[in-house]
């Protein structure tokens, strides 16, 4: 994002709606810190500019650079997707897909959210452990077209200092494996520059109990008393 | 998108938050989805919704997203979501939408004994859980728990600090009400999510506190 410093009044208006404090005043004119800017097009949208200063330069649309629109603003599609904003369907539609299973979970680390932003250098540090580790980066995912293809968990050199407002990690881990690979990776997450806002998929049993929330409460975890829970009403259902 | 899960607060203030997502599948269920899309936001709009809204269209309703309009637009969505503060109104919902026998995923947020129990009145098995295990990594970039509770009601992160700060300041100086706060802060979030009958809430018991 960009403010025309001609057309700038200094007015202020638009500096509360940057959740990332990008936009600052000095000179009289209001400016966007570029290289900090995620381009969720917020400060655009709240069309508080008296006089239409805001925009949205046409570099911003070019690669490496358009991968920041599309993590950050979420009525930007994804184009390996086919999806908007950061495009996974994770468990919303799991009662159709079956994607995580009985005996499976579901890990989500949502990096730079909430309200942080994150380098792809911070998802880095836990893609290249968990590469070390053997631990699979699921496919359906939009940060997996970014990664070399050389199973290093590293990102191609050219996005791997872009910014984007948060990007999701997504694993599948087997019921056995759930204390390893939690204790292995969550670790990783104190040496991160950003938040990250940590999911756990998991199955229902016949009894409508979710009974890993007892194994995380040993592992020391809080599980928060809300949830996303999908009530089973997709056809056909894979139970 | 897990963007309704992580909303930050205690079990008392998280009662009357509620989120509905009815969601398309790839490769199932995603090919021309318009008209049971259409079908699920009338039975959406037949309760008492708190808001709902377009990431496309740019904005939502509660700040000026008009529904027939939307509608016309649900040929290319696969999934549309709105807000409740009420348990009968997701009730409700949830019955209409099992009568109606449409197919597609309907996911629900809230307090999770609540909306299992909710679920289970209405005849349904809970299926799938996506729970929230809260905040890691470098946590003093965090504002203060009161913030953070309304920031988190935009699960695309797009309704930051400044924003909120700077309208309760307004509310606390009685340049606002509550309510008209809320709708202020509410307006980055496009996608509708937002609660702003649980943000006005909120405010209110800010300001008690302070006083």
């Amino acid at each position: 994002m960009r403010i025309d410093p001609a057309r700038c009044l200094g007015c202020n208006r638009c500096v509360d709606y940057c959740m990332l404090n990008c936009i600052s005043k000095a000179d009289n004119i209001c400016t966007i810190k570029e290289e900090e800017c995620v381009d969720c097009g917020v400060c655009l949208r709240a069309n508080v500019c008296p006089v239409h200063a805001i925009f949205m330069p046409e570099e911003c649309y070019e690669y490496p650079r358009a991968v920041r629109m599309q993590f950050s603003d979420p009525g930007v599609q994804h184009p390996a997707l086919k999806a908007w904003g950061r495009g996974t369907e994770e468990a919303k539609t799991n009662d159709v897909t079956g994607k995580f299973g009985k005996g499976e979970y579901g890990l989500l680390l949502e990096f730079g959210r909430p309200c942080t932003g994150t380098r792809f250098t911070e998802v880095e540090k836990v893609t290249v452990a968990m590469r070390k580790l053997g631990i699979p980066i699921l496919e359906d995912n939009p940060l997996y077209g970014l990664l070399e293809s050389d199973d290093s968990g590293r990102f191609k050199k050219e996005f791997v200092n872009e910014k984007v407002l948060s990007a999701i990690l997504e694993l599948r881990i087997h019921e056995e494996e759930l204390e390893e690979i939690i204790g292995t990776i969550m670790p990783l997450l104190e040496n991160v520059d950003t938040v990250v806002s940590v999911g756990l998929v998991t199955r229902f049993d016949d009894d409508a109990k979710l009974p890993v929330a007892e194994k995380l409460k040993a592992m020391g975890f809080t599980v928060r008393p809300n949830a996303k829970i999908n009530v089973g009403l997709g056809r056909p259902l894979i139970d | 998108m897990s963007h309704s899960l992580h909303r930050f607060g205690t079990v008392e203030d998280l009662k009357n938050d509620f989120c509905i997502y009815a969601r398309c599948a790839r490769g199932v269920n995603r090919d021309h989805p318009g008209e049971k899309l259409r079908r699920i936001l009338d039975i959406y709009l037949s309760e008492d919704f708190v808001n709902f809204g377009s990431s496309h269209a740019g904005k939502s309703y509660v700040n000026g997203l008009d529904p027939e309009d939307y509608k016309e637009t649900l040929d290319n969505a696969y999934g549309i979501i709105i807000s409740f503060a009420d348990r009968n109104a997701v009730k409700g919902v949830l019955t209409k939408i099992r009568d109606a026998q449409l197919g597609i995923s309907i996911v629900v947020s809230g307090l999770i004994d609540e909306v299992v129990n909710i679920a289970h009145e209405c005849g349904l098995k809970p299926h799938t859980a996506t729970l929230s295990l809260g905040i890691f990594g470098n946590k003093s970039l965090l504002p203060k728990d009161e913030t953070l509770k309304i920031t988190t009601m935009c699960g695309h992160s797009l309704i930051g600090t400044p924003l909120v700060e700077s309208t309760c300041e307004k509310v606390r100086q009685a340049k606002l009400t509550p309510e008209k706060a809320a709708e202020i802060i509410a307006k980055p979030c496009t996608c509708g999510i937002f609660n702003t009958r649980r943000c006005a809430e909120l405010i209110r018991k800010q300001l008690e506190n302070i006083n």
